[in-house]
């Protein structure tokens, strides 16, 4: 149930981030299937996050002046990061997936830029301006978004925190009462 | 649908992503090497994306549009009666346009000469824009339905806007002039006038155009005029392109380098204009490999 959730989440994305821009620009700077792979790779749903990051890569690139594969190739990367990171570090926390948000973003941004110039085509954007931005945009949007899609899986969180932290043994308390009897 | 444990999965990651990344690298290096032609999963993409767009840009353009109504109706008193005033003064000079008209047609057709425009244009509309923020390309309402094929020039009022590097039926993907890797012939003045021609590429910026190859020893002055020289087998010759802002003085041998800003508003552009031109034929010899004339005259 959690994967088709994620999938259909994806496709909206994919389906955002292709008309946005051209209501507002500054969506632009919001890498929304991004927001999504790194929200499938903290799930610990690694294969899932890994398929997706390279599916959405190539839709938003098909659409894209840059080079087809660039976004699949960062995304992909980036997937199989946080999926590792959140393997070893406890990650269920909002306040803790910010930061991440924000790596991934930064991580995302200069692979794709490494990637283009390394076969020789500048984007045309400027390139601390634009990393800024998408960094600002992709994290503020991706703080809102994950606070929608946890409140749609409030079950599983739920059941993850009680696999995480099961009940503490409570220690059987003899009965005072009995005690004075003696 | 297969269950696995975590332990497996944690096991196949790291190859699962080296295939991705491969099948990703691959998908690059082919992107790569068809440049210049059109690509299949581009054109395939665009065909699906269509579906939202479309839909997406007409209630957008309707929100907006609504918005703008209200706004502009505060004013709408004032200037419905400097319209009216507007509109007698018209109706006379329109009577006296449609004599002048009249005699230019019946003269017209004394000469058997007939009035028509140089390159047909079809209308269209930006649906969409680039989904990255790194690029500019653009996504029209046009496609091969309506008779756009790849490398057709984008233009407005303003000037030459792009090309055409991808069709599909209905929607039609646009290069602007100022992306990184694009190139055309240009010439600064009027081409039967001028002798600084050279080549105009996009420079990574996205506000200025880079014009290179002109000569040292022509003069080029700051505001000058630059248009398309119709040179690179793409643009007809004339369209205007911008206006010289910059001028690195070379020398004899040493050539100018030269910095345009494009006459056309690239970056807030909602309505273009498809010129239905198709570059006459190249010769055989120039669709071969740039040394082809050398090879042919070599032979006996």
């Amino acid at each position: 149930m959690e994967q088709v959730k994620i999938t259909i989440a994806l496709i909206i994305a994919i389906i955002l981030q292709w008309t946005l821009r051209n209501v507002a620009e500054p969506f632009a700077y919001v890498d929304f299937p991004l927001i999504i792979i790194v929200y499938a790779a903290l799930q610990r749903n690694a294969i899932n996050a890994l398929i997706l990051g390279t599916i959405s890569g190539i839709a938003v690139d098909a659409l894209s002046g840059g080079i087809l594969g660039a976004n699949g190739f960062s995304k992909t990367l980036v997937a199989y990061a946080v999926s590792e990171i959140a393997r070893r570090v406890y990650l269920d926390n909002l306040l803790l997936q910010i930061p991440v948000i924000a790596g991934a973003c930064l991580v995302d941004d200069l692979v794709f830029y490494g990637l283009h110039r390394l076969l020789g085509q500048v984007p045309s954007a400027p390139v601390v301006v634009t990393i800024a931005y998408s960094l600002i945009g992709t994290t503020i949007a991706g703080t809102f978004i994950y606070l929608i899609l946890r409140a749609l899986s409030t079950d599983k969180i739920r059941r993850q925190k009680r696999d995480f932290f099961a009940p503490r043994r409570q220690t059987r308390r003899r009965n005072p009462i009995r005690l004075g009897r003696r | 649908m297969v269950e696995r444990s975590q332990k497996e999965v944690w096991r196949l990651t790291p190859w699962l992503m080296i295939v991705l990344l491969l099948g990703n690298f691959v998908l690059m290096a082919y992107d790569a090497k068809t440049a210049s032609q059109e690509r299949v999963i581009r054109v395939w993409a665009l065909a699906i994306a269509n579906f939202v767009q479309s839909p997406v840009t007409t209630v957008s353009s309707a929100v907006t549009d609504y918005f703008k109504s209200i706004s502009t109706l505060r004013s709408a008193q004032t200037e419905n009666d400097e319209l009216k005033q507007q509109v007698e003064e018209l109706k006379v000079q329109v009577q006296r346009s449609e004599e002048l008209s009249d005699e230019n047609e019946r003269l017209r057709s004394l000469l058997s000469l007939r009035s028509e425009s140089k390159y047909k244009i079809l209308p269209a509309q930006i649906i969409a824009r680039d989904p990255s923020a790194w690029f500019d390309h653009a996504v029209i309402n046009l496609g091969s339905l309506n008779g756009v094929k790849l490398n057709m020039p984008i233009v407005n009022n303003g000037g030459l806007i792009g090309r055409v590097v991808a069709v599909s039926p209905l929607t039609a993907q646009i290069n602007l002039v100022t992306k990184d890797k694009s190139g055309l012939g240009g010439v600064i003045g009027e081409l039967a006038t001028s002798n600084a021609i050279g080549v105009v590429t996009g420079n990574g910026k996205r506000e200025l155009l880079e014009m290179g190859y002109v000569p040292g020893s022509i003069e080029v002055q700051v505001g000058e005029m630059v248009y398309t020289s119709g040179q690179d087998g793409i643009y007809p010759p004339g369209l205007k392109l911008g206006e010289v802002v910059e001028v690195r003085p070379g020398s004899a041998t040493v050539p100018q380098q030269i910095f345009i800003r494009p006459s056309a508003r690239l970056f807030a552009m909602e309505e273009v204009a498809v010129l239905l031109y198709e570059p006459p034929e190249r010769p055989e010899y120039e669709k071969t490999v740039p040394n082809a004339v050398a090879e042919e005259k070599k032979k006996p």
